[in-house]
């Protein structure tokens, strides 16, 4: 996708446009997510003032947006002075006040308790009707205001419940820190608004002249209010009036929490650049990562070549697909090309820490701590440099100290709960990882921890639960299988654990064959030449065995020793078969059988997993009389060094029995026992 | 601004890793370990070189090693390394050391790896046993735990750890800074080095980033890669309290105040880091004390209270009070320097702190004694008690809790008390003994001072002057120098009095002139060493006979006398005000002035040695008016009082004006009966005048004698003779101090002696040498 010069400067219209009037209504995160994007756009090589001739006006300041709509715009002049005087309380932080220069608080007292005398007495279709019927009496009670103020004057008071909630629950994890502090500006913000609407609609019960912004703040304050469909419902009316208000965007990426669900709301959304953005930004934070998404993002790329949102996303984007090296690079050139920027630095800085690279790690929180060392980014930053120090103190100091800036920090929550676990404080973890949770539904890290934590007081029902989240969030993830696989073993469920651990080695073998299976994953790869983990095969042998099944246990735990040198094709004819497991809550995959002949991968080498194994496989030989295999396995033992006593004894056994007459078997499993 | 780690410290932790890497050649441990050792411990080592400069140069070193790396290049670029590669400096191998930590991490790691120079614990090594981890080979160099080493790694890593990230990246930095100065030496060394060298990541991402990296270094390191004028110097609040108390305990132990440049230095580092610690005003109020600058000290006084009176439960309340009131003393608000006393002995008593209260009484001894009208109503009030009392109140106290330091000064006061009010020599001796007995056992070296002191005064009183010189030059030459400077002070103007007795003025004055320039910067003893060169000034100039410049002297002396807190040196000026009185034939005024002394001596039952000396005075007085029969009593009882006191200096002389009062009764036999039996002694007392005076009177009772004698007679001729010799002897003394009136007197009466004997030559001639006297005299004086 390439834009041509009057598209380009369209656009920047546009944001130009977006950033004056978001930051007329004191969004100032979206002006600046806007201003960046601005700026990301590769200025024309050729100036166009060369060829026409400027106008004076051209290059008036824009400080103030002109409004469209004639009648707003008279208001707006209107009451230019009062504006300009909420505006600056708003930036003072003087939201109360801010917030009473429209409305004061005796008006807004009597928009609610109206409210409440109209709607609780009667039904909701008796509602409806007597609606215009009480326009007149209610009407005088809202004043005429310009939208544009009374979006300030309700967002600051919005913003004002807010700081106080954030006063009550005082600290992090404190007495009062129970979620049970709520915004209470949000019931007159959603009263007042409610009316405010209700009384604009005309005939078809569309609002004819909204500009947009009135609707992002009541889906904001619908969504605090946990309802999720009718938010969604005003914020999407809202992106249609204004689709370059990105907070509105990330509103709605917060209410999304399954990809099915994005892909549903796509279609209500218009066809912009914007929502193309959108669909990126949410299907990374639903841990999405193949081809397409690939593509879309390098031609938005293409357009904003220096754009530091969206080379985040590119970062994020090899960080989901576990190819960390791509990951580093994109944060570390996007550390290059905006230095003071601390936002998403965080995101580096995990993988900074799963690649172990504590210089570089030690200078992102240098770095972040001499910009603002009082910014959440950079508390995460050192907490998890302290982390990979194993000062696991500190780092939780550090991240309280990220949650004392920002509660909503989500990495926060998840990574002091990690802290928590490594100091075996597991009641604090668990409350962390539920904060996490609860904050976005979406973080598999928090879930799994969980299962973990709980995994850890031996409640493994619990656990599986919190276990079959993650993996419904990661469904191509090995590691969260694994969990739910383990997880059923010890709760003896071995056919279920069995499944489970089966589709991790799938998921395994499918990072390992990155993204070519497609999008969804379903595509009926095999396992050829993948490479699959010991443990994971010597853990489904060990349940084969528990259930009895000795043939196929045999059969998987020579899988695990053929692992050592990588060809797995030598027990051809060995597969593996991903049952189609309904109750699982992901879209169900079927694999076909598969694990041809593998090709050159190296193996693991000697691990305790196959040596194991390798043991097991010698009694099994043992035990059905196999001598030669059995001493050859046993020698293998020797050679390895591992368990040498036990190989030995299995040789001199073996030597025995070779040499004793057949029928004299039974003191052998006895000294097996004994071994074992 | 850290707690205590600084980039001083990190090098001196390199350092010791080299040690006990073994890379420090034997021929030069000694030096390196002690270079290290000097900055961790506090010992106050100072060489035998210095008085001063010494006691200072702790301080000098520890503020040049916080400021810069040059310390280090100092120490150790004369050494080559004992591994890697030959002929490699060992300062090479050092900033080798210190440029791999090329990282935030690597500092972390650093600190980290710390542990490795430690003994293991029995605990550590059995765990790593189960572990299977090799123990480290016999005969590396592991350092104990609690060695002085042992304790400041483990310190230096307890501290990082305490330290919150922004602490240990600022430290970072710093040393970065600190290091950096070497780097163009490392640079000619080290082909590998690069601009970005100092991070090692930074270094890396040069590739990566490309143009970039002067924005991400710039980011990170803000403006410290370019010079910025308004960097401080990473100065840790552990190196701050250290100096800070170095400070204050020199000022305490010698009562000088700071060198200006240090001070300056000092202030630098207290510039630069933003805690400044409580003690630094008590620092101030101790210099400013010490520079006479009154309310400002009160001030600083005033504020350091304040600041530590809040935290630590009014424990310090009594130590406050203390202070309050021993600078109103030294001011001379004597009566708000007792009401603060006596304050502080009931705070003292009420937090029941026995050392401050012990200490307090004490004071308010030393205080009652030398300010006896201040606490005359105390004592009527019997709140302490008589002086004995008390005193035998504070021995045993001491004596029990073990403040030696009171115990030694109750027992040298008692011995003092028992000199001054003339009771037995050797009680006051017992307790000299036992006084100096504990001190030599608790090696007290502090309080050798007033020890010595005391042993100067006792056989000045006793009159040997040659022992009590000799302890005057003991106590220079071994114990000056680890005692307050007011004792070496008083020493010296004792010596440069003695020499002045004898007649060398020049070599006294340039006993005094010879003092150290910088701990004459506090007030107080600059008061003392500026009227004491004046007093001797002023003797040489009565001796001198150059009146008009004594007057002037004196007239300045005299100013300033009411607010002398010295006794003794108050008496030197009366003493020579009357003196100057007399020569200037004034003898009414010189009588008055003596009667009103005599009666305030009485009043305040002072020394016996001053009443002996006044009752001298007037006898020699009422010589003066021809009328010496007056003196007798007084005489005769000066000369009862200092034999029964041992007072010897003074008993001759009282002798002499007996025996010149038997003169003018014209009993000659019997005085020179006294003078023969005392003369010799007396010459053990080195004062010429008083010998020279001695000599003249057995001269007049020679003559009286010969006069006696019939006319032309051998007898005769021999008493003259005699009379001759002896006046001969006192004018040669007389002339030893510079005493030219005397000399004149010397010579008429010789010449006189000579016109009776008829040899008129030889009186002509003595006539001719008292007027070329005269004439020599007159032309000195202008």
């Amino acid at each position: 996708m390439s834009l041509n010069d009057r598209e380009t400067s369209q656009l920047r219209g546009a944001l130009q446009e977006a950033v004056v009037k978001c930051s007329e209504r004191c969004l100032y995160q979206s002006a600046k997510w806007a201003a960046e994007l601005l700026n990301a756009i590769p200025e024309p090589t050729s100036e166009p003032d060369d060829t026409n001739p400027s106008q004076p006006g051209d290059y008036a300041p824009a400080v103030l947006a002109q409004n469209a709509d004639p009648e707003e715009a008279l208001l707006e002049a209107r009451e230019i002075n009062k504006y300009l005087l909420a505006k600056s309380f708003f930036e003072c932080r003087e939201f109360d006040r801010c917030a009473a220069v429209f409305l004061p608080d005796s008006m807004l007292a009597g928009v609610v308790t109206s409210k409440e005398a109209n709607s609780t007495p009667k039904g909701k279709g008796k509602g409806k009707a007597t609606a215009t019927s009480s326009r007149s009496t209610t009407a005088p009670k809202l004043p005429q205001l310009s939208q544009r103020s009374l979006f300030l004057a309700l967002y600051a008071k919005f913003l004002s419940g807010e700081k106080r909630k954030d006063e009550d629950t005082e600290m992090v994890m404190g007495p009062q820190d129970l979620g049970t502090c709520v915004n209470k500006q949000l019931l007159t913000i959603s009263r007042y608004l409610e009316t405010w609407f209700d009384q604009r609609k005309d005939e078809d019960g569309e609002d004819v002249d909204s500009q947009g912004w009135l609707e992002y703040l009541y889906g904001m304050v619908l969504a605090k209010q946990k309802n999720d469909d009718l938010a969604i419902y005003w914020l999407v009316r809202s992106v249609h009036l204004f689709p370059m208000n990105w907070g509105c965007w990330l509103e709605m990426t917060s209410l999304i929490s399954r990809i099915e669900d994005l892909n549903r709301l796509m279609q209500r959304l218009p066809q912009n650049i914007v929502s193309f953005m959108f669909h990126i930004h949410a299907s990374l934070e639903l841990y999405q990562h193949d081809g397409n998404l690939a593509n879309s993002l390098d031609q938005l790329i293409n357009i904003f070549p220096t754009s530091s949102f969206l080379l985040t996303c590119d970062g994020l984007l090899s960080y989901h697909a576990k190819d960390f090296v791509a990951a580093e690079q994109a944060f570390s050139r996007l550390l290059s090309l905006h230095p003071h920027r601390l936002e998403s630095l965080d995101h580096y800085s995990n993988i900074l820490y799963v690649m172990n690279s504590r210089p570089k790690l030690a200078f992102l929180a240098h770095l972040c701590s001499s910009v603002d060392k009082f910014r959440p980014e950079s508390c995460v930053v050192i907490g998890n440099y302290y982390s990979l120090l194993s000062l696991h103190e500190k780092a939780v100091q550090y991240f309280r100290r990220a949650l004392t800036l920002d509660r909503s920090c989500l990495s926060a929550w998840t990574l002091m709960g990690h802290e928590y676990v490594e100091l075996k404080n597991t009641h604090a973890a668990i409350e962390s990882y539920r904060r996490a949770v609860d904050v976005n539904r979406r973080d598999y890290r928090a879930w799994y921890g969980l299962g973990q934590t709980y995994e850890v007081l031996e409640m493994h029902a619990y656990a599986l639960w919190y276990y079959k989240k993650a993996a419904g969030l990661r469904p191509w993830d090995g590691k969260m299988w694994m969990a739910v696989g383990s997880c059923l073993q010890r709760m003896n469920r071995n056919l279920d654990g069995i499944k489970a651990l089966k589709r991790a080695l799938l998921a395994e073998s499918y990072y390992e064959t990155g993204s070519s299976f497609g999008s969804g994953g379903s595509g009926p790869g095999g396992l050829r030449g993948a490479h699959m983990d010991p443990e994971i095969l010597l853990q489904i042998a060990s349940m084969y065995e528990a259930l009895d099944e000795e043939d196929d246990a045999k059969a998987y735990m020579e899988m695990c020793v053929a692992q050592e040198d990588g060809s797995a094709g030598d027990n051809a004819g060995e597969s593996i078969t991903i049952h189609n497991d309904e109750g699982s809550e992901d879209d169900g995959e079927a694999v076909g059988p598969s694990a041809g002949p593998g090709g050159g991968r190296e193996g693991t080498g000697v691990t305790a997993a196959t040596s194991k194994a390798r043991m097991w496989l010698a009694r099994f030989a043992m035990r059905n009389e196999d001598y030669e295999t059995a001493s050859r396995l046993a020698n293998e033992l020797c050679q390895d060094g591992v368990e040498v006593e036990e190989a030995k004894a299995l040789i001199r056994e073996v030597r025995s029995r070779m040499d004793a007459p057949a029928g004299k078997t039974t003191p052998g499993p006895l000294l097996l026992d004994l071994n074992g | 601004m850290s707690r205590f780690l600084t980039p001083a410290k990190i090098g001196l932790l390199a350092l010791i890793e080299l040690y006990a890497d073994k890379a420090v050649p034997t021929s030069s441990i000694v030096e390196v370990l002690s270079f290290i050792t000097s900055h961790l411990i506090d010992s106050d080592i100072s060489g035998p070189a210095g008085a001063s400069r010494g006691h200072w140069k702790r301080a000098e070193s520890t503020v040049s090693l916080v400021i810069s790396i040059a310390d280090f290049e100092k120490i150790l670029s004369p050494h080559t390394a004992a591994s890697g590669m030959p002929g490699r400096s060992l300062w090479y191998v050092f900033l080798d050391r210190l440029w791999k930590i090329n990282s935030l991490d690597a500092l972390h790691e650093f600190f980290d790896r710390r542990s490795d120079l430690l003994a293991k614990t029995k605990d550590e090594l059995r765990r790593e046993a189960e572990m299977g981890v090799e123990p480290p080979p016999a005969d590396a160099i592991l350092l104990s735990r609690n060695s002085p080493f042992g304790a400041f790694v483990r310190r230096a890593q307890l501290e990082f750890t305490r330290l919150r990230f922004h602490d240990a990246f600022e430290l970072w930095k710093d040393f970065v800074r600190y290091r950096q100065t070497t780097a163009a030496y490392y640079r000619k060394k080290t082909p590998a080095f690069q601009r970005l060298s100092f991070d090692n990541v930074l270094l890396e991402g040069e590739h990566a980033w490309g143009e970039g990296v002067e924005a991400v270094a710039s980011v990170a390191y803000g403006d410290m890669l370019r010079d910025d004028p308004n960097s401080t110097l990473p100065v840790s609040t552990d190196d701050i309290e250290k100096l800070l108390e170095f400070q204050i305990e020199q000022m305490q132990k010698y009562g000088n105040r700071i060198p200006l440049e240090i001070r300056h230095q000092f202030q630098d580092l207290l510039h630069d880091s933003f805690m400044i610690p409580s003690l630094s005003h008590y620092l101030s109020y101790l210099d400013a004390w010490r520079a006479g600058d009154y309310s400002t000290s009160f001030d600083y006084l005033h504020r350091y209270f304040d600041y530590t009176m809040q935290n630590r439960d009014r424990l310090f309340y009594q130590y406050a009070l203390l202070n309050l009131a021993v600078l109103h003393a030294d001011f001379g608000c004597y009566k708000e320097a007792l009401s603060a006393m006596l304050e502080t002995v009931s705070t003292a008593r009420e937090n029941r702190d026995m050392t401050c209260l012990n200490f307090a009484l004490n004071w308010l001894f030393h205080f009652g004694r030398a300010h006896p009208e201040v606490t005359r109503d105390l004592e009527s009030n019997s709140m302490l008690g008589t002086k004995k009392e008390s005193l035998a109140f504070l021995r045993s106290k001491a004596k029990d809790t073990g403040m030696w330091t009171l115990w030694t000064s109750a027992l040298a006061s008692e011995a003092k008390m028992n000199l001054s009010n003339g009771e037995s020599i050797s009680t006051a001796l017992e307790h000299m003994v036992r006084s100096s007995q504990i001190l030599v056992e608790r090696n007290m070296t502090g309080v050798m001072g007033s020890q010595i002191s005391l042993n100067i005064a006792l056989w000045d009183r006793l009159g040997v002057a040659y022992l009590s010189s000799t302890f005057c030059e003991v106590f220079l030459r071994c114990h000056a120098k680890h005692s307050v400077f007011d004792d070496e002070l008083k020493v010296t103007s004792r010596i440069a009095s003695m020499l002045a007795m004898r007649g060398k003025y020049d070599e006294a004055l340039e006993r005094l002139e010879s003092m150290d320039p910088n701990s004459l910067r506090s007030w107080k003893p600059s008061q003392y060493w500026h009227k004491f060169r004046g007093i001797i000034k002023l003797r040489r100039d009565l001796h001198r006979n150059n009146l008009d410049g004594a007057e002037h002297l004196l007239s300045q002396l005299l100013q300033n006398k009411q607010e002398d807190l010295e006794p003794d040196l108050a008496f030197a000026i009366d003493s020579l005000h009357i003196d100057c009185l007399v020569r200037r034939g004034n003898l009414e005024r010189a009588f008055a002035k003596v009667e009103a002394l005599v009666s305030e001596l009485r009043d305040e039952n002072k020394d016996i040695a001053l009443r002996v000396r006044l009752l001298l005075i007037k006898a020699e007085l009422l010589d003066r008016c021809g009328r010496p029969q007056k003196g007798f009593t007084i005489a005769v009882r000066a000369a009862n009082v200092a034999w029964r006191a041992r007072l010897i200096p003074y008993l001759w002389p009282a002798i002499g004006a007996v025996s010149n009062i038997l003169i003018s009764l014209g009993d000659f036999e019997p005085a020179l009966q006294l003078l023969r039996a005392i003369l010799p002694r007396s010459l053990e007392c080195e004062n010429a005048a008083m010998i020279a005076k001695l000599y003249s009177i057995l001269g007049d009772a020679n003559m009286g004698m010969a006069g006696k004698m019939a006319p032309r007679s051998n007898k005769r001729r021999e008493y003259m003779t005699k009379a001759v010799e002896a006046i001969e002897k006192a004018f040669n003394h007389y002339s030893s101090v510079e005493d030219i009136s005397k000399q004149c007197e010397m010579m008429a009466k010789k010449a006189t002696i000579m016109r009776v004997s008829g040899e008129h030559v030889l009186a002509n001639d003595y006539a001719a040498a008292y007027l070329a006297l005269r004439k020599d005299a007159a032309q000195a004086e202008t």
